[in-house]
């Protein structure tokens, strides 16, 4: 073998490590350099603290339910009624808490069991869906396709359509709206301390949940394990139907708790606009962060830089005056890179 | 017509094939036989197209045949016909026998005279079939003869039928022999593989013999009987990789299977099974170990019979439940259903029993230290046990597989087919595994297709043919022959 020879075998194994490298953590390197991107040519606007804060705020919900995605796509399933039941457990908790307050009970009261119906019936509409996959044997994508159309509709029916305020004198929504965590020295253009909202801190907090449980959990080694064969891991000894089931009531909870952080950031719900498209941002998030479509494979901090890319993509092009409709187009084209780039991983 | 001279194929663990020669003449039904791994399937594969082989040539009619592809395979008239069908499900009679060659009429397919065509070629064959008819709704046999049906749309010259009858009632298999006769005398020749010896004897011109990838004999129904072919088919020696036997304490039966019946596939199977006591399960592929198997431990419906463990009638609704009561089913499939490649081999260790590490988080290091152990204990070659199970050989991989099952501390193990694809040496391990998991009192049951292994490690083997139990023999004693014979319908014994 000339040196020549080897030389270039070692610069094709250079490549093959750098390439490997691009699929794995490729998230992390376009992240950065759409950070880096941003910070350098919009030093005085992207880089401000409330900006970023505004960002993460108007977010949080989708990548809660995104982290819920995850999940249920590594335990091999796909849940599109997301975007419904966050709209219709918001509805519902709304009109819980208002009917309570109304009623007389204390108003924090009111609106913690108000919340805590909206969680308990997305996870409920989630126990709905992963009995009709599993004992029912539909397709999850059909089935969850007829809850996006059906919960939407039960929600709009609700709502007539139109919105659902805060009853009148209802504020302690709005005050854990508002409130957060101030993180000293951190000021905004007014010298004013910027105020880490509680659905950024909960976002977060659903991330590292969610990782540890995938993770760490019993659960979590079930859902990788059911994602990646289903019939070996049915011979192993594993209630296949009880963990998928897991799944689906897990991403629902999760969309109603995004349905939570819509009603304290908003005060109200639109009946067509809260969670409209959520399904398809969730699962764009999933796709980008690194998680196999296939199941059985997977990340939830992939899926939480899925999020904030997507996020400072759509920053980057409103900032740059692209108009609103060509950031989809955008979107989409990322969405294919990201599959592209990560495609070797699966092989 | 068809000239197969010194072909050769080498898989990375096995040579399958080792200078075989045989001739197939037009008019001639050639039976093909052997055990399994005698590579009469990789023979086949390599007429059809499906592989190419490392060394020889092929010569179809003076003419060198090198197909790189089923369709070359089948343009130049050599057809296979295989034992899973090949047909699309959701397409009528007539569309799938003439699938890719559909008659058209300015450019749409020309139903009619498509109907027309395929109603003729039914015909043909004696097959009183709907053209109309969904496939996915006509009974196996009838789906064969479509393929048949099939083959003869295109000018077949030769005709592979592997295992056909494994599927057939008695009548349809008499409906089938009479085709494939009449498709002697029209000059086609016929490859027939099969493990029944006396319909290859009843069907069959000419009979060659395969044995580790060697013909061992090419003989004439005239010149041999059963008893021949059989001893034909497994006289090999016996090399000495068997633990030395211990009897088991002569107790109750721990596991005892009364009248089983799992549907399309077994009926009335009787077995016992005591603890400390290897009970072989033998017989040929189709004859319905596996499913009674999986049956048993309740990943397959039952029709009818009981199953008792220590004398208590039990119904295993899962895997999970069999496990919880201490049944643990090794599947002959290792990669589809035995491990799961994706993961590690610490998580592949201790799925089946995770619960044990901790109800909702699972104690990592416990989880390390255990897989350490079974991997001391059964001998397992692997680097690093937090790597992925797939870059393990055949061989450990099976030995995760019983370890993760033996992590659940089953009283009851039921492997199938624990050494296939795995290397002489580390076979050798597994018995001396199994013997010794015995001789602790587990209650095991090992099914195989290789009998020496049976012979050389089972107290008892019951033997299968056709989903029936047909017989018992005891380990020490028995031969191959009169393992093989019973399997192959030679004969009836009931202990």
């Amino acid at each position: 073998m000339s040196e020549g020879t080897v030389n270039r075998n070692k610069i094709a194994a250079g490549w093959r490590l750098a390439l490997s490298g691009l699929e794995r953590f490729g998230v992390i390197i376009a992240f950065i350099a759409l950070f880096g991107y941003n910070a350098i040519t919009q030093p005085d606007t992207f880089l401000k603290p409330e900006n970023l804060r505004n960002l993460l705020n108007q977010n949080a919900d989708i990548g809660v339910i995104a982290v819920g995605m995850t999940i249920v796509i590594i335990a091999g399933g796909i849940d599109l009624s997301v975007g419904a039941v966050m709209a219709f457990g918001a509805a519902v908790g709304m009109i819980t808490m208002n009917a309570l307050f109304d009623g007389g009970t204390n108003e924090v009261l009111a609106v913690v069991i108000g919340l805590a119906t909206g969680i308990g019936l997305g996870a409920a509409c989630g126990l709905l869906n992963g009995v009709l996959v599993t004992i029912g044997r539909i397709p999850a994508f059909i089935v969850t396709l007829a809850g996006l159309i059906g919960f939407r509709s039960v929600t709009l029916a609700i709502a007539e359509g139109g919105e659902i305020r805060a009853a009148d004198g209802l504020t302690a929504l709005q005050t854990f709206g508002r409130g957060g965590l101030e993180i000293p020295g951190v000021l905004d253009y007014y010298e004013q301390p910027v105020v880490f909202y509680w659905n950024i801190l909960i976002f977060f907090a659903v991330v590292v949940a969610g990782q540890l449980l995938l993770s760490r959990t019993r659960l979590g080694r079930h859902f990788i394990a059911v994602g990646s064969n289903e019939t070996a891991a049915r011979y192993s000894g594993i209630a296949v139907n009880r963990v998928r089931t897991w799944s689906y009531v897990l991403v629902g909870a999760c969309a109603g708790v995004a349905a939570l952080m819509s009603l304290t950031r908003m005060n109200s719900v639109s009946s067509s606009g809260v969670g409209h498209l959520a399904e398809l941002d969730a699962i764009a998030a999933v796709v980008i962060g690194g998680t196999a479509m296939t199941g059985g494979r997977g990340r939830v901090w992939g899926t939480m830089l899925g999020v904030l890319i997507l996020i400072m993509i759509s920053n980057m092009l409103t900032l740059a005056d692209v108009e609103v409709y060509w950031q989809g187009f955008v979107k989409g084209v990322i969405i294919i890179l990201a599959v592209l780039i990560q495609r070797g991983r699966a092989n | 017509m068809l000239d197969i001279a010194d072909i050769t194929k080498q898989f990375p663990a096995v040579r399958a094939l080792d200078g075989v020669s045989l001739e197939i003449e037009a008019g001639e039904v050639h039976g093909v036989i052997g055990e399994n791994g005698a590579g009469k399937s990789t023979l086949m594969k390599i007429l059809a197209g499906i592989q190419p082989p490392d060394e020889g040539s092929l010569t179809l009619e003076g003419r060198p045949y090198r197909p790189r592809h089923v369709n070359d395979a089948s343009r130049a008239g050599v057809v296979m016909i295989h034992q899973e069908l090949n047909l699309v499900e959701d397409l009528s009679v007539a569309e799938n026998i003439l699938l890719g060659r559909e008659p058209r009429r300015l450019g749409f397919v020309d139903l009619g005279r498509m109907r027309t065509e395929a109603s003729r070629l039914l015909e043909e064959i004696g097959a009183s079939i709907d053209p109309k008819a969904r496939v996915g709704d006509l009974p196996v046999a009838q789906q064969q003869l479509v393929e048949i049906a099939k083959a003869l749309s295109q000018e077949t010259r030769v005709l592979i039928l592997d295992e056909p009858t494994a599927v057939l009632s008695e009548r349809e298999t008499a409906l089938l022999f009479r085709l494939v006769r009449r498709l002697r005398e029209r000059g086609v020749a016929i490859v027939y593989i099969s493990h029944l010896l006396p319909e290859v004897l009843d069907l069959c011109d000419r009979i060659t013999v395969l044995r580790d990838g060697r013909v061992v004999a090419e003989t004439t129904p005239a010149e041999s009987d059963a008893d021949r072919l059989a001893s034909l088919m497994v006289g090999r020696d016996l090399v000495d990789v068997y633990p030395p036997r211990t009897a088991p304490e002569a107790t109750e039966p721990r596991l005892s299977v009364r009248d089983l019946g799992v549907p399309n596939h077994a009926t009335g199977v009787d077995l016992d099974v005591a603890p400390g006591e290897i009970v072989g399960l033998a017989g040929l592929v189709g004859s319905g170990r596996t499913e009674i198997a999986e049956a048993i431990v309740g990943l397959r419906p039952t029709s009818g019979g009981t199953v008792r463990l220590d004398g208590e009638i039990v119904r295993f609704r899962s895997a999970r439940h069999a496990l919880d009561r201490g049944v643990a089913y090794v599947s002959e499939d290792r990669k589809g259903r035995g491990i799961l490649v994706d993961l590690s081999c610490i998580e592949n260790t201790t799925l089946p029993n995770l619960e044990a590490y901790g109800r909702v988080i699972p104690n990592r290091r416990r989880e390390r230290r255990t897989t350490a152990d079974w991997i001391e204990r059964l001998d397992i070659r692997c680097p690093d046990s937090r790597g992925p199970i797939r870059s393990l050989s055949g061989g450990n991989q099976q030995k995760f597989a019983v370890a993760s099952r033996l992590d659940a501390r089953p009283a009851v193990l039921l492997l199938d087919e624990p050494t296939r694809g795995v290397d002489v040496g580390a076979k050798r391990e597994l018995y001396h595994l199994i013997s010794k998991l015995a001789s602790e009192g587990l209650a095991c049951v090992v099914i195989s297709s290789e009998l020496p292994e049976l012979l050389g490690l089972c107290h008892r083997i019951a033997v299968m043919r056709q989903g029936r139990l047909v017989g018992v023999v005891d380990g020490p004693t028995a031969t191959e022959e009169s393992i093989m014979r019973l399997a192959a319908g030679v004969e009836e014994h009931v202990a």
